[in-house]
């Protein structure tokens, strides 16, 4: 099965500044696939070029197995598409537009979810879009993206203008698009948000992906921080290979470890006999801190 | 007090250095076109009798009184020579006014930059107070570049100081007019248009107080330029009316605005239908939708203009019998019949401002680029292709819509034949060749669209003066306007007619190719 989002070694310029810097980004069919950076990171350029609105300079880029840029329109009539910031026609109202974007995808509004969604994220259709705030304007496009069965969604920072209640509806409705088998590329800086829906992340950073993986993965390559209380007398782990950053507190010893130094400290302090033992996963937070405080 | 207005200064320098080129060019075409009256009136007309003469045909003829007011004391060359300037063109000094205070109260709102200005250290008053003392400034500095241009030109001191500063009053009614709109609807769009309303509704009061009863002329703020009769035995206490009726308006609007939230309108936002028409489907009847007002709007416009303007050039036609006059028709419109070179005159001039209305679609298509909705658009099914054709074809056909609704109102003015459908027609070629540059630069690059101005203006200046400044042949000879037939003084010339509409076709070949090509955004 191929990827329905293959970009590799993708450059794109603008001027001297380099945006995209050898990007590499798969999304597999069916996952929720999270895309991770700050702002200016890249991600948004991405997006505008996986939509074929950007010409790239070099490298390789399909979705669906076809280009974005030759095929854009056979492409954008499997995929719906929600900006990061939404722009509307002021003189046109919510429901007007969230008719003509479906009109424009080849849809017919009355066979589709619209009510229901109106509905769900509390969304007056009558206001004219310049009426509108920012929240409200992200509902239309949203309301316009879930209302019919896609392939797949483009989500460019969806929740940035929704109140907490507003992102458990969009939640809920991320959660039945994938159970219906749509792949979603989500962009956030949000991390709580994608360690919470996320199959897979990939982290950009100055146009380039510095991770990529499922959570599970990304850990593996991480050092979990493990904290051990023994009752014996105190060993001395810092000499073992992949033991790190090592502190001693009576009885209580505190290090991160290496997955592959995991084994020897285990052995070390069973001998020494353990009385309580915790380890933690780094969180998202902490790989992606990890990810920008290292040299690229 | 001091402290609700801190900040406000600051706020001015702000405002002026975001409209340096605005303002700049405003006051630069009014006040060459101030000069161009002066001087061109003064080598109109050979002695006192001819002037005489061209006064009383004024007065004779009621549409030129509608349009351009009566001229009081048809003695004076002050009052002959401004008397556009007095009455119509000081409706192009109040709209200044209207376009900078809408543009610093209701759109900042709209955008919500106000509330960025506003949670800093200035005052709640200070941002309208900064809005009204910069267009202030404006309509003073317009006042004084008027009254200077007069007297450079030659005429007496006194009456061009009045006159200027009859300009600066009306500019201040104008600001007043917009800032009470600006509190009455939360659209900055509708702003523009109730405050244009109300100035076309003065000028209409005064059109009708100045042909008929007259007392009508004293309610209307365009009467009051007349009425101050700045050139002989003047009433000076009339400039107090400006400014007394622009406080009293400012007044009102400082205290309906006390009693709203800020963003909020008096009038609440009319809602929208729910649904979608089945009709709203893609991007060429999105395009109408969101343009439909506006196409409905010139075409109205343009239909009043071409009555009055068809019914006007009879009477103008025995007001110019002078030898001056007809060597400056003949310049512009070729060489015939007077009548019939005024109408090739006056279409040529039309034509030009129906090309705004192209011009106008192109920029607004780049506001689309530029704010994220056209990404929405090709992000659907919608090709790019689609997308450049509703914007060409709205420019375009609209453009030649309007061309037609122009001929033929002038021609039901003059209930003449369907000579002025013809001279209206002829423009077509040259007006789509300037669309089509316009919507090359759009498609080179979305922010270079708004040259398409510059381009418009440079034609305009080289087709319209290029022939009385004596600028070389292929100089005048770049602005398409040049190539048009002087129809119906002369025969329709088809070879420039087809070679510009060859042009045309491509320049939107190599804009349709280029739009293939381009980053969008």
């Amino acid at each position: 099965m191929s990827d329905t989002v293959d970009v590799s070694r993708l450059v794109k310029s603008f001027g001297a500044t380099r945006a995209l810097d050898e990007l590499d980004l798969r999304v597999a069919q069916g996952e929720v696939h999270g895309f991770l950076g700050p702002n200016g990171a890249g991600k948004s350029t991405t997006i505008r070029v996986l939509l074929g609105l950007l010409r790239i300079d070099s490298g390789s880029v399909t979705v669906f197995g076809l280009d974005p840029w030759r095929d854009a329109t056979r492409i954008h009539r499997r995929l719906a598409y929600v900006p990061g910031d939404v722009s509307l026609w002021p003189n046109l109202s919510g429901g007007e537009t969230i008719d003509l974007l479906l009109r424009m995808r080849g849809i017919d509004p009355a066979g589709t979810r619209r009510e229901e969604l109106l509905e769900r994220f509390g969304l007056d259709p009558t206001k004219k879009g310049r009426a509108y705030s920012k929240g409200n304007r992200q509902k239309v496009a949203l309301v316009a993206a879930f209302a019919a069965p896609v392939e797949l969604l483009v989500l460019d920072e969806p929740t940035s203008g929704l109140d907490p209640l507003m992102e458990q509806v969009f939640n809920d409705c991320l959660a039945e698009h994938r159970a219906a088998g749509a792949t979603v590329l989500l962009s956030s800086h949000i991390l709580s948000e994608v360690e919470r829906l996320a199959d897979r992340v990939t982290i950009i950073r100055a146009g380039r992906a510095v991770e990529t993986g499922t959570l599970a993965e990304l850990r593996h390559l991480r050092r979990d921080r493990v904290r051990v209380e023994v009752s014996g007398a105190v060993p001395d782990v810092a000499a073992l290979p992949g033991v790190h950053d090592v502190t001693v507190d009576g009885q209580v010893i505190g290090c991160s470890v290496d997955p592959a130094g995991l084994p020897g400290l285990l052995s070390v302090v069973t001998a020494a006999g353990v009385v309580s033992l915790s380890s933690t996963p780094p969180t998202l937070e902490e790989l992606f801190l990890d990810a920008y405080r290292s040299p690229a | 007090m001091t402290e609700r207005l801190h900040g406000t200064w600051l706020l001015v320098r702000f405002e002026l250095r975001r409209d340096r080129v605005l303002i700049g060019a405003w006051l630069g075409v009014l006040t060459l076109t101030v000069v161009a009256s002066a001087a061109g009136t003064a080598s109109l007309y050979s002695d006192t009798r001819e002037q005489v003469a061209a006064a009383e045909a004024i007065n004779a003829s009621p549409a030129i009184v509608a349009l351009y007011g009566p001229v009081l004391d048809v003695t004076s060359l002050g009052e002959l020579a401004m008397t556009k300037m007095t009455v119509l063109y000081a409706a192009f000094v109040a709209f200044l006014g209207v376009v900078l205070v809408r543009r610093h109260t209701r759109v900042e709102e709209e955008t919500g930059r106000a509330e960025l200005v506003g949670a800093t250290a200035v005052g709640p008053d200070a941002p309208v107070a900064a809005a009204v003392l910069e267009a202030g400034l404006a309509c003073v500095a317009i006042g004084v570049l008027a009254a200077a241009a007069d007297v450079a030109s030659g005429l007496p001191v006194a009456g061009s100081v009045l006159f200027g500063a009859s300009w600066t009053g009306i500019g201040l009614v104008g600001s007043a007019v917009a800032l009470l709109a600006a509190q009455v609807s939360s659209s900055a769009r509708a702003v523009g248009f109730l405050a244009s309303a109300i100035i076309g509704a003065a000028y209409l009061l005064r059109a009708v107080g100045d042909t008929s009863v007259t007392w009508l002329s004293w309610l209307s703020p365009f009467g009051w330029g007349t009425q101050l009769s700045a050139w002989s035995s003047p009433r000076a206490w009339v400039l107090l009316l400006h400014p007394l009726l622009a406080g009293v308006l400012v007044a009102v609007a400082l205290g309906l605005r006390r009693r709203r939230d800020l963003g909020a309108g008096l009038l609440p936002d009319r809602p929208g239908p729910a649904t979608g028409s089945p009709r709203l489907r893609d991007a060429v009847t999105l395009a109408w939708r969101t343009q439909r007002t506006a196409v409905v709007g010139w075409t109205v416009g343009i239909g009043v203009m071409g009555v009055l303007m068809g019914s006007i050039i009879p009477s103008i036609g025995s007001m110019l019998d002078s030898d001056g006059a007809r060597a400056v028709i003949e310049a512009m419109g070729g060489i015939g019949g007077v009548q019939d070179a005024l109408l090739a005159a006056i279409t040529s001039v039309v034509a030009v401002v129906i090309t705004c209305f192209g011009i106008a679609i192109i920029t607004r298509a780049a506001g689309d680029e530029h704010d994220g909705r056209s990404e929405t658009v090709l992000a659907t099914a919608t090709s790019r292709d689609r997308l450049l054709l509703a914007v060409g074809a709205l420019a375009i056909l609209g453009t030649t819509w309007l061309l037609l609704v122009a001929g033929l109102a002038t021609a039901l003015g003059r209930g003449d034949g369907l000579a002025a459908v013809g001279a209206s027609l002829v423009q077509a070629p040259a007006t789509w060749l300037v669309l089509a540059l316009g919507l090359v630069l759009l498609t080179l690059r979305s922010r270079w669209a708004i040259a398409g101005w510059g381009l418009l203006a440079v034609f305009v200046t080289l087709g319209q003066v290029g022939e009385s400044l004596r600028l070389p042949d292929w100089v005048v000879g770049l602005s398409p306007y040049s190539h048009v037939p002087k129809y119906p003084v002369e025969a329709v010339t088809w070879r420039p007619e087809l070679a510009m509409t060859a042009l045309a076709g491509l320049a939107l070949v190599a804009a349709w190719l280029r739009f293939r090509s381009r980053d969008i955004g």
